[in-house]
């Protein structure tokens, strides 16, 4: 297999109303399948929360990484994606989620920290344009001097690869912790005594609104790799919500890892 | 596996890598029950068992050389790894004999 490059592929974009956070898990795994299928073209979604979340990565334990009581009583749902890498904390309007579903022969001969930084080098500019000299930091992060900004994480499957990134536009730092339990080991590698400084979100460094940010890194992709309008196909969208009540709202897939 | 509430808790930050964690519970001197967890990235997920299994009957005293070597198998190709290995792995059941707290 060759390397292609993005202007080979006729990326399209699909923006759809706010959906609850199983029906996203479920839409990432049915949309990276249909790139590998070919029955979709290589895809940007840019996703809305319809309501608060805490989603763990593939790997990770239940109980190590949420506080289910707290979670409850704030009336978060709890959910498990299928790619690696750690929890994120989001609430609707706090963070700009989006993912790239790429053929694999965009990543060919890449190491996996190259393809990251490959799959966001567009997000990179795009920032750079609104004034954050924001580079990548291995193995997954998107950060700026004053803090970490975003975190990415990829899944594989057949011909096609999974990259999607939860940047923080805003955060309820006090909130964040209450449900997440975050070790002592990775703080100390951070060097950072708080969790909460860990992050800096985009709100406070751009003070633009959350729709002018996706608003302008829509319109560099679009200028980078080109991009058509596009929308969720009712197969897709049915299939999603089917994997989405037998698996993704599911505790067998949920509490995998307890 | 089974999971219960008497596991030994470890937990090692690989270097330029991301968290391993090791719940593990041991009956006359080995390795009874384990989970190893984390957010690191492997390809393909089911992965992540063979590593479980991997360490399931290893002794007590098993040094981190000899428990990567168990783990080595499972993280070899065709499988790929980002932010994990062995060692990482092995390092993360030691604490969790050494001294994981029953939780």
């Amino acid at each position: 297999m060759t390397r292609t490059n993005w202007r080979e592929h006729e990326w399209q974009l699909i923006h759809d109303v706010p959906q609850a956070p199983a029906l996203h898990m479920a839409l990432d795994e049915v949309l990276v399948e249909e790139v590998s299928a070919g029955r979709r073209p290589p895809t940007l979604r840019i996703w809305e929360w319809a309501g608060p979340a805490v989603v763990i990565g593939r790997f990770q334990s239940l109980r190590n990484e949420v506080d289910a009581a707290n979670a409850a009583a704030h009336g978060i749902e709890v959910v498990r994606r299928i790619s690696g890498g750690g929890a994120m904390f989001i609430e609707p309007g706090n963070t700009i989620t989006y993912s790239v579903y790429a053929p694999l022969s965009l990543v060919e001969g890449l190491s996996f920290e190259q393809s990251y930084a490959q799959m966001d080098a567009w997000v990179i500019a795009a920032l750079l344009e609104l004034g954050i000299m924001a580079w990548y930091q291995p193995l997954n992060d998107i950060t700026s001097h004053i803090g970490k900004i975003a975190g990415a994480a990829q899944a594989r499957r057949g011909n096609a690869v999974l990259h999607h990134v939860t940047m923080a536009y805003d955060i309820d730092a006090q909130k964040m912790l209450q449900v997440l339990r975050i070790g002592r080991e990775k703080l100390a590698d951070k060097g950072t005594q708080s969790a909460a400084k860990r992050v800096d979100p985009l709100r406070s460094q751009t003070g633009l609104p959350r729709e002018a940010i996706i608003a302008h890194m829509i319109d560099t992709f679009r200028q980078r790799h080109g991009l058509r309008d596009d929308h969720l196909r009712e197969d897709e969208l049915a299939r999603a919500s089917t994997l989405a009540a037998s698996k993704f709202a599911n505790a067998s897939w949920t509490a995998e890892l307890p | 596996m089974s999971y219960t509430r008497s596991m030994r808790h470890g937990e090692y930050k690989m270097p330029g890598g991301k968290l391993v964690v090791v719940d593990l519970d041991l009956r006359d001197g080995q390795i009874a029950a384990v989970q190893v967890s984390g957010d690191f990235f492997l390809e393909p997920d089911s992965a992540l068992a063979d590593i479980d299994c991997a360490l399931l009957g290893a002794p007590h005293s098993a040094s981190v050389e000899e428990l990567a070597m168990r783990v080595s198998p499972a993280l070899s190709a065709p499988v790929q790894t980002f932010g994990i290995s062995a060692e990482a792995v092995a390092i993360a059941v030691r604490r969790a004999i050494d001294g994981g707290n029953s939780t």
